[in-house]
Order: C-alpha cells, then structure tokens, then sequence
C-alpha cells in the first residue's frame, strides 16, 4: 500500500476524544461519581471483613458479629447497585462519544480532498470506518470495567490511609517498579499496535477487494490464487498481533511481580510491626486483604491493557480522519443560471507521476457542448475531472461563471456542476433512496420525471415494487446500462447549469449505448457540457470536438470541420464507420 | 434459528474445539494452575499472619516470603502461558474461520446470499473473530471452575459445614445468572445486527464514494450515516444496559455469599471451632470466590455474543450453492444453447464449433445479458438447455468447467498489486505468453513505463483509465487461454483505432479455438466467422457481418 490516510499522534487522541466526552458533561459528571461510590461500597468490604476478624479475635458478642454480617450485606448491596448503575452510565458515556466519533470519521472521509482519498484507496478508509470503529465501540463496553477497577484501585489505595500509615508507605514500593515497567512497555507496544491496525487495513481491502471482485474470481475459476492473496493478508494480521501479545505478556510478567513486592513489603512490614508491639493482627490481616482486593482490578486492567491499547491504535486511525481539513460549506443560495467552463494552461500530474495534461486551454461558452475524444491514456478523464472540480488541478486556472473553481465552496461547485463517473454504484436501498441521495426533498413525481428523461420509466414501472424496490448490493439487480441510467437521472434532480460526463454510455455495452446516448443527450439540453466519448455518435451530436493526444489538445472544431481537415478525428472518425 | 442452522453452528464450534484441541487443553491447563495459585494467596496470607506475624518468629518471616514469591512465579506463568497459547488458537482459528468464508464465497459460482459486501466483510472480519472467541470462554470457565474447586476443598478441610454450603451455594448462584442470559442474549443480537448495519451503510457509501461527489450527494449521505450510527447507538445503550443489570445482580450473589460465609465462620472462630487463621483464610477465600464466579457469570455473558457471530459465520459456511455444480468433468468441444428460454430470450438456439469466432448480436440489452448468464453458468434458463461437448453445463463439474470454458465478465475486476499480478490467473503463464496477450489487448501503453510489467496498481487498479482496465481485462482474459471462451462488449472503453487493433488482436490470439464475443460493436463482428443477430429475443438471421448488413433490423444495431 502506498500513501496511507494520516494516523493521529497519541496527544492529539487524547485530546479529540476527550472533546467528544466533555460534550456530555452530565452523564460524565453522573458515571464519574456513581463509579466512584460503587468501589467505594465495594472497598467497604474487605476493611469490614478486617473488623470481623478483629471482632472475633477480640471475642466480641454474637449479636456484635451479626451486625458486622449485616454491615457486609449493606454494602455489598450498595455496591451492587452502584455498579449496575455507574456500568451503564460509564458505558453509555463512552457509546455516545463513540457514536459522535465515527459520524464524524465518515463525514470527513466523504469530503476529504480526492486526491488524498485515491492515493489511500477505499480499503483503508473501508477499514476505519468498519474495523476501527468497531474495536473502539466495544472499547466502550470495556471501558466501564477499566474505569470501575481504576477508581477501585486508587479507593483501595485512600483505604489503605485508614490504616497504620507505616504498612500503607510499605505498600508504595510497588509505584517505582510499575513506573519503570510502564516507560519501557507503552512506546514499544504504541509501535506494535499501531503495525496490527495497519495488517488489519491491508486485510480488509484484501477481502474487500475479493468480495466485489467475486464474480472475476469465479470466471477464472481462479480461488487457490485469491485465496493465497487474502490468506497472507489475513497472516499478515494474525502476526502482527501476536508480536503484540507477546510484548504485553512481558509487561504483564513485570506486573504480577510487583503485586508479589508489595504484598511481601505489606507482610514484613505487618511483621515488624507487630513483633514491636506498634499494631494488631487484624490491622494487618486488613492491609493484606485489602492490598489482596487489588489484585482483582489490577488483573483486569492488565488483561484489558491489550484490549486498550489496540483501540487506542485504532482511535488514533479515526482521529486521524477526523482532524482532517475539510472545505467549509458557504451556505449560500445562487441563482441558477447559464454558466461557462473556461480552462487556461491547465497542467496536471499526480502524485510521485509524470505530468498527464500539459498547458491545455478551453473555453466552453454557456449551453454548448464539448466531447472529448482520444486514445485511451491520453488524459481525458483527468481533464474531465479537472474540469469538474473533482480534484483540483496542479497547474493553470478553471473558471467556471467567471469564478476561479478552487475559490467555490462545495456546496456551491456541486450545485453548478455534476460529474457523471466512469464507475457507477448503485447505493443501497429503495430506488427512492438511491436518487434521493441527490435531491433529498424531491417528490414521488420529481423522481419519475427525472426517471423519464433518463429515459429508465420503462423498466422502473416493471420493477416489482416499482420506485419502492429495494436494489443495491445483494438485492434486486440491475444491469450496468440501468445503473447508468440512475447516474443520469440523480444528475437531473441535481439540475446543474454545468454537466460533466466521462464515458457516460462506455459500460453499458453498444446494444445499451443508443437509448443512453438519447438520455444524455436529454440531459445536455440547455447546459454547458463536457462529454468524454469513446462512440463517435455521441461526439457528432456535440458542438465542438477536443481531439486529446499525450495530455494535449491537438485538434478543436465542429464535427464537420474536423472530418473535413483529414486529421486524427477524420482518421477515428473512419475507423468507427468502417 | 432454524435447527439446521443451530446445528451448523454446533458442528463449527466442535470443529474449532477440534482442531485448537491442544492449544485450548495447555490453556486450560496453564489457566488452572493460575486460578490454583490465585486461590492459594489468600490462604498464605492466612498462613503467613497465623506463623510468622502472629508468632513473631523471623525464620517463619523468611519462609513466607520465599513462599510469596514462589506461588506468585507460578501463578504469573500459569497466566502467561495461557494467554499466549489462547491468542495463538484464538488467531489461527479465527484465520481459518476467515478463509473458510472466503472460500465459500469465492469456489465455483459463490453462495446464494441475501447479504451486502460490507456485511460479508464484517462477518469474514468481526464474527470470525468473536467465534474464535469460544476457545477461550471454554479455557477460562473451566479454570474458574477449578478454582472454585479448590477454594471449596480447601475449605472442607477447615470446616466441612462451609464447604458443603459453598458446594450447593454457588452451583445455586451461577443458575441464577444464567436466567438473566436470555435478556442479554436478546439486547447483544439487536446491537451487533445494528453494528454490522450501519458498517453495511458507510461501506455502501464508500464504495460509491466518487460517484457521489460527482452529483453533490454527500451531505445527503452523511445524513443516512448518521441515521444509522443512530440506531446502532440505541441498540448499543439496551445492551449495555442489560449487561450492567447482570453485573449488578451477580455483584449483589457474591456479596451474599460472602457475608453469609463471613457470618458464619466468624461464629464457629467465636466457638472455638476453627483459629483466628482459619477464619482468615476463609474469609479470604470468601473474597477470592468472587472471581471465579463472576468469570463465570461473564463467561455467560459474553457466549451470547460470541454464539450470534458463529451462528453468522456458519450460515455462510453451509450456505447453499448459487447455483449447484455437477459430477461430469468438462471436456473442450462445441458450446450450444438448445432452445433456451429465459426472460429476454425466447428459445434461441446456436453453436460455436472448435475454432470458430462467433459474433452474437442482440437488439435488446437484457438478450445479450440473459446470452451471457447463462454462458457463465450463473442463470438456469427456464427452459432449454446450454452443453459443452453435448453435456449440459449444470452437469458439469464447475472446477473443470471453469477450466474448459470462460466468460470474461464485463464489469472490470483487477486483483494484486503489479500488472503481471493482475495479468496471472495460473502458475503456468510466463513473460513471453503475457506479452503476446498484451500485444494482441493492445496494452503496450501500459507497460511503456519504466517497471514494464513491475508496474505498481493501487487498489482495484484505480491509477488506471477505464479503458486501460478494460485493455488489461481483455489481456488476462486471452492469456489464460480457455478451449473455449465469451466476451460481453469487451471493447466500450477504447477508442475507435484501438477498437480495430483490439478486434484483430483477439481474433489472432484466439485462431484454432471457440470464441463468443457478444457485442454489437461493428469493428468486432467484422471479424467474426459467423454472426448471430437475436431479435425479439429470437435468432432472427445468421451469417456473416457484411451480408448481415443487408438487414434494417440489424444494421440499425450494429451501426452507428
């Protein structure tokens, strides 16, 4: 994989998820305090369970003993409760982040710049938006248990001062060698994660690649070699992971040995102590068991450490996606209005390549149509795009209504201009839906309308449920001239002023091409157009022909004049008639 | 679920349990061990307060600790090894778990499935992985239950009343949680249902992330998102919330537990009957229960989950065929439709013959798309039939089938990461057979670059034009050099000259052997031995491209 989507640095995690939760104060402020109060409650026993000991070494009263019992219960009571409650607030807290989180992530992931977006390629941003958000989210369920048992852990520590503070300072001895274990483990293990996230991208576009490509792969009867494929990124992945484990698992070595420190300095210091007369037996049965009531939390925060430290790999993924600068929308309403495309020595060349267009210049004035013809590779998509606004150009100037096209907020470029694709995707579910992701508020009527002159009112009146059949992915199917029709018909409810088609009828095949070519045409009536065109007839039926040869325009003229000058248009023109 | 399907899900986990077998036994082991160690702190504490700090004795002092730090290396070990041996079996199964689901989706013509790519994606992914998560549920509630064990010997010793209480106590606590499951089992479902939905959603969208600029859709589509992470949200907070009921109700059990065990060993300790030590032990055994039995209790938990995704990944595993394959191996010979009826076909019959190249023209879109379907195997015509060699093609073995017949799909899909990468569909193909392919596609652009065929694509070849990936297509296509062979329009994306090269490229390449290019592209069917033209879903005339042409009905099609 080459330039990957930027990863955030730790701090900068830190500080945009902590904005996400600050964003619920009052859930924050209510899972804090019930969590605090739930190990408070559960801190509570242990030290009584000491008074028990003290009570009966003491030989206290039966009725004494029972009340002790009963203190016991309440408490374990209380904790219960508090637990289930502070749970589900600490829980809730962090799902709600969470949520915000990964609207965001795919926010920005939608707008993100086009060239960042094609050089990362859709797996990686797939596998954030997938992969990463959902180790995150069940992070969240954990998180609960990670928090009750730090709150745990630092109540048992305020416990420990009702105690003989002498055994509790001997109990500080494990602080140093948690702190040097600590030092050594986190930078190795951010590396580790941050590499297991990585494998896991690589995986998901691996399967996400072999899932679409499937019906290629079952041509060729080809699955050993996919497989293969997918079966060393999946390795790639369970490697990366192990390495990981295995530096957590000396960590957790270190940590199980400081809990033996301290417990034995607690003891010998209990020892001591009581050899010189200076404390009781039951308090430092007490200090034992409540250093014993540690080990609990401190487990779990070890065994969730891997859990945590794996999402925060991947929250720093999302984060990353996340800070990204996007363009701000200017909110402003324009006038729709007849709109010309001019271009002035536009060069292009992408990232790490040699250059694809050189100095083109074009002017297309409004409601004229330019198709642009050429051998496949000659950059006629890019200028296409260029033109568009789909990315931005890395030479020259495009105006579009007299505006430089970089100074357009988005908002405004997609309500001046739409880019029919080479790809078509039909987005999952109703056939309302799907054009409806161009004009939210259209009507029932406003879709047919578009429909018709997509010249599809046909096939969509035939549909089973008609506009309310359900297509996309694994539903009802559609050909690849109906998926076509579709990109035109969202064009319509857009209604631009400008429309830039690439290959608009290309993938239908020539039995489609025809009735795509009248609904095209339909749709360029009245707008300043660019057609990229690989059937001549579609050329014909344009204004002008741009000729493009090795990312110049070598030939511009009408259609007649073209074939008329004898040059490479004649000599294509020729080929296609032949 | 259907018994079927919670029967496939049974045989998976059995499966999984059988091949981790050694893997899951160390584990279990080593996590016995653990939880013996675990159990036994409290008990030194008990012993080291009773001999040494009780007593004043130093030597005892030094015992104990040597004692500490002994128990505390096994314990640790115990631990460690067993979550190293877990993560290995849980990785590998869940590895296998994986290819086994690509497998699936990918052998013969695929399964026949309901679902989108980007919940395939989340099951070959997250489910695979939760079921891989069984292992380890089964290593750690055998382990809790060991600990259980011995904390109740070791109790038995000391007092066997407790002991008997503890065996019918916690036998008694642990059914109790596990009727809270089915409320867990229910709010966990609807939550990973949501989450595999709204991942489904922002793949969709990410996969129509370009088209969806190009017409403005995606504040629109932002909006669908968030109504979907909505959704998942609230499904989210109902299963946290369950949960937290069931880690409510189990904190409360155990801390019955202890009080009740508190209680009573502090009166027999009053009685004389057991030692302040004794009572210490116990008390820190009391506490020490609490684990294993809220392990327990989560083991529970979390097998509501980790069942729903195995369920997932064994519906997909076991899921029917698209459509079946047969016995017969497949043999090169004539390839004929036999009065074949199918929506947009009304009984049409043809045949190419060894070494011919047949063009077939339709008026109609969905003719030419029913003619390639039901080539590629993927569309049982309703009536009629299609052989190779005289053998229908659902009698045929799909491997050798695919072996003996491919139909290029026209949709372009372009695997691995250099150009002789997405070139090689077997091992046996070298430079010089590629570069012949490549010449005949046309794609000497493609290779003009210094790297030659090293030449780096990015994923799903998206540095390349459509009509480079449609080139490449058609190159892959004629180097895996099928007996026979179709291709549906495989020249839209190129231009004219290129068209021509292309037409007498695959013509070349492909003399001596039976080609079907369905098109109605001019420059292609000129070069055809014969042509078919399918009208009104009937094969209306036969013969060659130019005498063709004397038909209006035809030369309407075909030219342009």
């Amino acid at each position: 994989m080459t330039a990957l989507l930027p990863v955030a640095g730790g701090r900068a995690t830190a500080g945009a998820f902590g904005r996400k939760l600050r964003r619920y104060p009052g859930l924050g402020l209510a899972a804090v305090l019930s969590s605090a109060a739930a190990s408070g409650a559960a801190v509570a026993v242990p030290i009584l369970l000491g008074r028990l000991v003290d009570l009966v070494a003491a030989q206290g009263a039966t009725r004494s003993l029972l009340a002790m019992a009963g203190w016991i219960l309440a408490a374990g009571l209380a904790a219960a409760v508090l637990v289930g409650v502070s749970r589900a607030l600490v829980a809730e807290w962090g799902a709600r982040a969470c949520a915000d989180l990964r609207e965001e992530v795919l926010d920005h992931a939608l707008r993100m710049d086009a060239a960042r977006l094609e050089a990362a390629g859709a797996g990686d941003v797939a596998s954030r938006v997938t992969d990463d958000v959902e180790r995150v989210t069940d992070a969240t369920r954990l998180a609960a248990e990670v928090f009750a048992a730090l709150v745990t852990v630092a109540i048992t520590f305020a416990g420990f001062a009702t105690l003989d503070w002498r055994i509790a300072l001997a109990f500080l001895v494990v602080f140093p060698l948690y702190a040097i274990s600590l030092r050594r483990f986190i930078p190795q293990a951010e590396a580790r994660y941050a590499a297991e996230r990585r494998a896991v991208a690589a995986r998901t576009q691996s399967l996400l690649s072999t899932f679409t490509g499937a019906r290629t792969v079952h041509a060729y009867g080809m699955e050993e070699r996919q497989s293969a494929r997918v079966d060393a990124a999946s390795r790639g992945a369970v490697d990366a992971r192990l390495h990981a484990v295995r530096g957590f698992l000396w960590f957790a070595n270190v940590m199980n040995y400081a809990e033996a420190l301290g417990l034995s300095a607690v003891l010998l210091t209990g020892f001591l102590l009581v050899r010189a007369d200076a404390t009781t037996v039951g308090e430092v049965t007490a200090a034992a068991l409540l250093f014993h009531r540690l080990f609990g939390p401190l487990g779990l925060l070890l065994l969730t450490f891997n859990d945590v430290q794996s999402a925060g790999a991947a929250l720093a993924r999302l984060v990353g996606v996340a800070e990204l600068h996007i363009p701000a929308p200017s909110g402003r309403a324009v006038a729709r209005r007849p709109t010309d495309v001019v271009a002035t020595a536009v060069r292009h060349h992408y990232p790490g390549g040699p250059a694809v267009l050189h100095d083109v210049s074009i002017e297309i004035p409004p409601g004229q149509s330019l198709a642009v013809v050429g051998a496949s590779g000659a950059g006629k998509t890019t200028l296409a795009a260029i033109l568009g606004g789909v990315f931005p150009a890395t030479g020259g100037e495009v105006r579009l209504g007299g505006r430089p096209i970089g100074d357009l907020a988005p908002d405004e470029l997609r309500r001046l201009v739409g880019v029919v694709t080479q790809e078509v995707h039909v987005f999952a579910g109703t056939l309302a839906d799907d054009l409806r992701l161009a004009a939210p508020d259209a009507t029932d009527d406003d879709l047919l309308a578009a429909v018709k002159l997509a010249g599809a009112d046909a096939w969509v009146a035939a549909l089973p449920a008609g506009l309310a059949t359900r297509v996309g992915d694994g539903e009802h199917p559609l050909t690849a001239s109906q998926a076509q029709q579709l990109a035109l018909a969202r064009i319509a409810l857009v209604d631009p002023p400008v429309v830039i088609l690439d290959e608009a009828s290309a993938e239908a095949g020539s039995a489609g091409a025809r009735q795509l070519e009248q609904a095209s045409a339909a749709l360029l009536q009245d707008r300043t157009a660019v057609v990229v065109a690989h059937r001549l007839t579609q050329a014909q039926s344009c204004d002008r022909i741009a000729v493009m040869a090795d990312g110049r325009i070598v030939e511009l003229g009408t259609p007649a004049e073209l074939i008329a000058a004898g040059g490479a248009y004649a000599t294509l023109w020729a080929a296609w008639h032949n | 679920m259907t018994p079927a399907m919670a029967d496939h899900t049974r045989r998976l986990v059995g499966d999984m349990f059988r091949r981790q077998r050694r893997g899951v036994a160390l584990t279990t082991g080593f996590w016995a061990m653990h939880q013996i160690c675990e159990a036994l702190v409290p008990v030194a504490i008990g012993v080291v307060i009773d001999q040494a700090v009780g007593t004043g004795s130093g030597a005892a002092m030094i015992w104990s600790l040597v004692g500490v730090f002994a128990l505390f290396t096994a314990l640790t070990m115990g631990w460690r090894s067993g979550f190293w041996f877990i993560s290995k079996a849980g990785q590998e199964e869940s590895h296998l778990l994986r290819m086994a689901v690509v497998r699936r989706l990918i052998t013969g013509r695929g399964i026949s499935t309901d679902r989108q790519t980007g919940e395939l994606l989340s099951i070959a992914t997250t489910d695979t992985q939760a079921a891989s998560q069984f292992l380890e549920l089964g290593s750690r509630a055998v382990a809790a239950s060991v600990g259980l064990v011995v904390s109740v010997v070791v109790l038995l010793r000391i007092d066997w009343s407790l002991g008997i209480g503890l065996v019918v106590g916690v036998p008694v606590l642990v059914l109790a949680l596990n009727a809270l499951g089915p409320l867990v089992e229910r709010r966990t479902s609807a939550q990973q249902q949501a989450i595999g939905e709204s991942a489904a959603t922002a793949s969709d969208l990410l996969t129509g992330l370009r088209p969806l600029r190009g017409f403005g859709g995606v504040d629109e589509a932002a909006r669908r998102y968030r109504t979907a992470s909505r959704t998942s949200l609230r499904a989210n907070v109902g299963a946290v919330r369950a949960g937290a009921a069931f880690i409510g109700v189990s904190t409360f059990t155990t801390s019955l537990l202890i009080a009740v065990v508190a209680a009573l060993s502090g009166w027999f300790a009053l009685r004389g009957r057991i030692t302040i030590g004794e009572l210490i032990t116990i008390v820190g055994l009391a506490a020490f229960l609490t684990d294993p039995v809220l392990n327990l209790a989560r083991c529970v938990l979390e097998y509501a989950t980790v069942r729903a995704s195995a369920t997932r990944v064994a519906e997909i595993i076991w899921a029917p065929a698209r459509t079946g394959s047969g016995t017969e191996p497949a043999v090169a010979g004539p390839l004929a439709l036999d009065d074949v009826h199918t929506p947009g076909l009304d009984g049409v019959s043809f045949t190419v013959d060894p070494g011919e190249l047949l063009g077939v023209a339709t008026t109609e879109i969905s003719a030419a798309d029913a003619v390639t379907e039901v080539l590629a195997g993927t569309r049982v015509p309703q009536r009629g039939k299609v052989t190779l060699a005289g053998i229908p093609l659902a009698d045929l073995d799909v491997a050798s089938l695919h072996r003996a017949l491919l139909v290029e799909p026209h949709t372009v899909d372009l695997f691995g990461e250099t150009l002789r990468e997405a070139l090689r569909t077997s091992d046996d193909q070298d430079d010089a057979a590629m570069a012949a392919a490549m010449a005949a596609a046309s794609t000497g652009d493609l290779v003009a670059g210094g790297r030659g065929l090293d030449h780096e694509l990015l994923d799903h070849g998206v540095n390349l034009s459509g009509g480079q990936r449609q080139r490449l297509a058609v190159a892959r296509a004629l180097l895996a050099d099928r007996p026979v062979m179709a291709f549906r329009d495989p020249t839209t994306a190129v231009d004219a000259v290129t068209e021509h090269a292309i037409a007498e490229g695959i013509r070349e390449h492909r003399s001596g052997r039976a080609t079907v290019l369905v098109t109605t592209s001019a420059p292609l069917l000129d070069r055809c031995d014969r042509v078919v033209f399918v009208h009104g879903g009937r094969v209306a005339a036969t013969g060659g491209h130019r005498q063709l042409l004397e038909l209006p009905a035809y030369a309407d099609v075909v030219l342009r």
